[in-house]
């Protein structure tokens, strides 16, 4: 069973409205399933917003999600997301505290791994990485041993990209 | 013209055809209830606010229409829950309305505030708080188009008092914010699907269609007869499919499932082709569920996506609406005699009734035809929970759509009494009768004070059996009869309390019941019948739990 288990994401369009977070994020409970990652925003509609989810789940999740969503009255559309049809990507923004010590190195990995430094205060600089999940978590088990001091990720972001 | 909001709220659900609302008042409503007279709808007080929405409820599966009730901010809210749950769960199209604490208030703990709207999410189709007085003509015709169509369901409107007082001008108002309704299609797919189903159903030797809830709720009483007719297609219902059809030459094998008949589980065990039609195979119907049916190919048709393959694998489905799907049905079903099917049904009948494994409702059951034998064909029966339910559902013959009501899916003891009020105020012309056991009735006995004064003529039949009878028999066979906290006495005179709320009452044995049943069909108005049954008495077959449908235990062990 637990093979079977592997990352879904599902992508769903939303009316604009108070509560429709809570009746989607209330499906994927009533049903028994974590949420590892959720990224809402308004589409080019201002009506419409776009839900991004990651779950792991069994190969039952897809239907019992898909269908208990669109009971919904808010929810407009659901579809999961395949790899080879869509694009994903997420951020990261990584806190760390440059020393003497690790000056060196971090920069080499800004570099090589093109982070932008999007905040620099005192010592402590925040970087930002964009890339698919396995990139940024590279760039982070790099910069883990130089002293990361606190991490925020969107979650994947995703578009069908057509076949 | 210039109106408040709660005139706008009640002209749009007048305009809507709603013309009763069931309710109990309270501050954060009392500018609805100040003008409810005047706009022309008749505001029905109940003695709580859980018998308005059983109330709204009985209204609803009695007429098809979408039942109304109302209640205020805070407790009177939470009071409704468990009837908005019983809705719910059996797809009654039904508003809630409730009174919210001013839109400033909101979130702040103010006096009877509570979140109704996070409270019922799970148990409701949708829900709305209206913010704003111009959206409310919109928001009340959203609500009821999304209660009543597709798979129907209850819809919460939440109603803060200072937009129930705002007044707005007609052309003020938004006309915006209507959200589609996915329109059920029926189209190509559709049909090659159905196609598919009636060419498995033409070809098949044994098969049985199991009838849920989902034909009453799509009104398709005339297409499922035609379809069984031409098919020569015996049925078996589920609980919330009793009282879909009729068909006097029996075709109808009976209830299936946990309290199912005998004959009604072992047919469906051999066939070799089920068409489910508007059911969900609920854990209720197929008991277990790898045992269900070992022999059958399964085809379902419902309405709502998620019912379809939810507990058991279907080889072949369609989602449509059900009596559009019935209408094209007929069509393609060819007529067939199934001469040996039905020969096996006639054995397999007459071997039941000479050991009468399907006569275990006892004298209750035999109390309930002989009601059935003096009230007039048209009449509906109301259920409580328990053994009541059961005997009245296998005792019942449904001759009318709509003509037997029960809270199926929850099961929600206190059901009965306040949705015979509603089923009697909204079906004007059919009788009611209640049948109850003790326990049930003392969980919304405050309403027999409604009965009264509106003197709405329901019959109501109490089985007192001094205990909570279903959980007895359940302990008697699975907790080696310890009858551990089931015992509810004797001790209260249920018709001294009758006729203390002026309705008038009589006591009858469920052996010797010919004379009180006379008076209570006999009645102009409300009358209440309390039968004294043995607390032994209980219902078979039934079904243990964790045993498939035809593992049925047939009698009390000693
Ligand atoms: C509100 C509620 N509480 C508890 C139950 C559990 N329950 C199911 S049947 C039953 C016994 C019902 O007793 P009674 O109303 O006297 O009817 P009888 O079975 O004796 O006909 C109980 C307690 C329930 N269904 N509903």
């Amino acid at each position: 069973m637990k093979s079977e288990v592997k990352e879904h994401v599902i992508s769903m369009l939303v009316n604009n409205r108070p509560g429709v977070l809570a009746r989607v994020a209330g499906v994927f409970g009533r049903l028994g399933y974590n949420i590892e990652s959720l990224c809402v925003a308004e589409t080019i509609s201002s009506k419409v917003s776009r839900i991004t989810s990651v779950s792991k789940a069994d190969p039952a999740f897809t239907e019992k999600v898909k269908k208990q969503l669109n009971r919904l009255v808010d929810v407009i559309s659901v579809a999961e997301l395949e790899d080879d049809t869509s694009a994903k990507r997420e951020m990261m923004l990584i806190g760390i505290t440059i020393d003497e010590k690790n000056r060196p190195e971090l920069s080499r990995a800004i570099t090589m791994f093109g982070c932008t430094v999007i905040s620099m205060k005192d010592s402590y600089c925040i970087l930002q990485v964009v890339g698919n999940r396995g990139d940024v978590e590279t760039v982070l088990n790099f910069l883990t041993p130089l002293g990361v001091k606190d991490i925020a990720r969107t979650g994947a972001v995703a578009l069908e990209s057509g076949a | 013209m210039e109106r408040t909001g709660a005139e706008i709220l009640l002209n749009t659900l007048s305009e809507e055809g709603v013309s009763e609302i069931f309710g109990y008042p309270g501050a954060s409503t009392l500018a609805i209830h100040d003008c409810i007279n005047e706009t022309g709808i008749r505001h029905l007080l109940v003695r709580h606010e859980q018998a308005a929405a059983h109330a709204a409820d009985g209204y609803a599966r009695a007429t098809g229409k979408v039942g109304v009730c109302i209640a205020t901010s805070g407790p009177g809210a939470t009071n409704l829950v468990t009837g908005i749950a019983t809705a719910y769960m059996d797809s009654t199209p039904m508003i809630a309305l409730t009174g919210q604490v001013t839109t400033g208030l909101l979130g702040s703990d103010a006096f009877q505030e509570t979140d109704i709207i996070g409270i019922t999410m799970p148990i409701t189709k949708h829900s709305f708080l209206v913010q704003d007085v111009r959206d409310m003509a919109s928001t009340v015709r959203e609500a009821i188009n999304i209660a009543t169509s597709g798979r129907p369901g209850p819809v919460v409107i939440d109603l803060p008092r200072d937009v129930l007082a705002a007044r707005c001008n007609d052309d003020e108002e938004g006309g915006g914010g209507f959200l589609e309704q996915q329109e059920i299609h029926f189209g190509e797919e559709e049909l090659r699907r159905l196609k598919q189903i009636a060419r498995l159903l033409n070809e098949s030797e044994r098969p049985v269609l199991l009838v849920g809830g989902g034909v009453k709720l799509s009104q398709a009483f005339t297409e499922l007869a035609d379809v069984i007719q031409k098919g020569n297609i015996p049925f078996v219902t589920t609980m919330m499919g009793i009282g879909s059809v009729y068909t006097p030459n029996g075709f109808n094998l009976g209830l299936i499932g946990t309290h199912g008949t005998d004959l009604a589980n072992r047919i469906v065990h051999q066939s070799d082709f089920i068409l489910a039609v508007g059911a969900r195979f609920s854990d209720r119907t197929t008991s277990v569920i790898e045992e269900f049916a070992p022999l059958a190919t399964i085809a379902q048709i419902d309405v709502d996506p998620t019912s379809i393959g939810k507990n058991i694998k279907t080889d072949i489905s369609v989602v449509s609406d059900i009596r559009v799907a019935l209408q094209e049905l007929l069509g393609l079903v060819t007529e067939k005699k199934r001469e040996d099917w039905i020969d096996r049904i006639d054995r397999e009948r007459e071997r039941i009734a000479k050991e009468g494994s399907d006569d275990g409702c006892g004298p209750a059951g035999e109390c309930i035809r002989m009601v059935q034998e003096c009230m007039p064909e048209k009449t509906i029966a109301v259920t409580d929970v328990g053994l009541n339910q059961i005997w009245a559902i296998r005792s019942w013959k449904v001759k009318i759509p709509r003509g037997l009501i029960t809270p199926g899916g929850l099961g929600t003891m206190g059901f009965s009494v306040p949705a015979s009020m509603g089923a009697r105020i909204g079906a004007i012309d059919h009788e009611v009768v209640v049948f109850t056991g003790d326990g049930g009735f003392f969980m919304n006995i405050q309403e027999l004070a409604t009965i009264g004064f509106y003197n709405i003529p329901v019959k109501i039949v109490v089985f007192n059996n001094g205990n909570l009878g279903m959980i007895r028999q359940i302990q008697h066979h699975f907790y080696n009869s310890r009858y551990r906290d089931s015992r509810l006495s004797d001790l209260v005179d249920i018709t001294e309390i009758a006729k203390g709320f002026g309705i008038p009452s009589e006591k009858v044995a469920a052996e010797d019941p010919r004379k009180g049943i006379e008076k209570l069909c006999g009645s102009e108005g409300p009358f209440l019948l309390e039968v004294v049954v043995d607390e032994n008495n209980y219902v078979y077959p039934i079904i243990p739990p964790g045993k498939s449908n035809v593992e049925m235990i047939y009698g009390r062990s000693e």
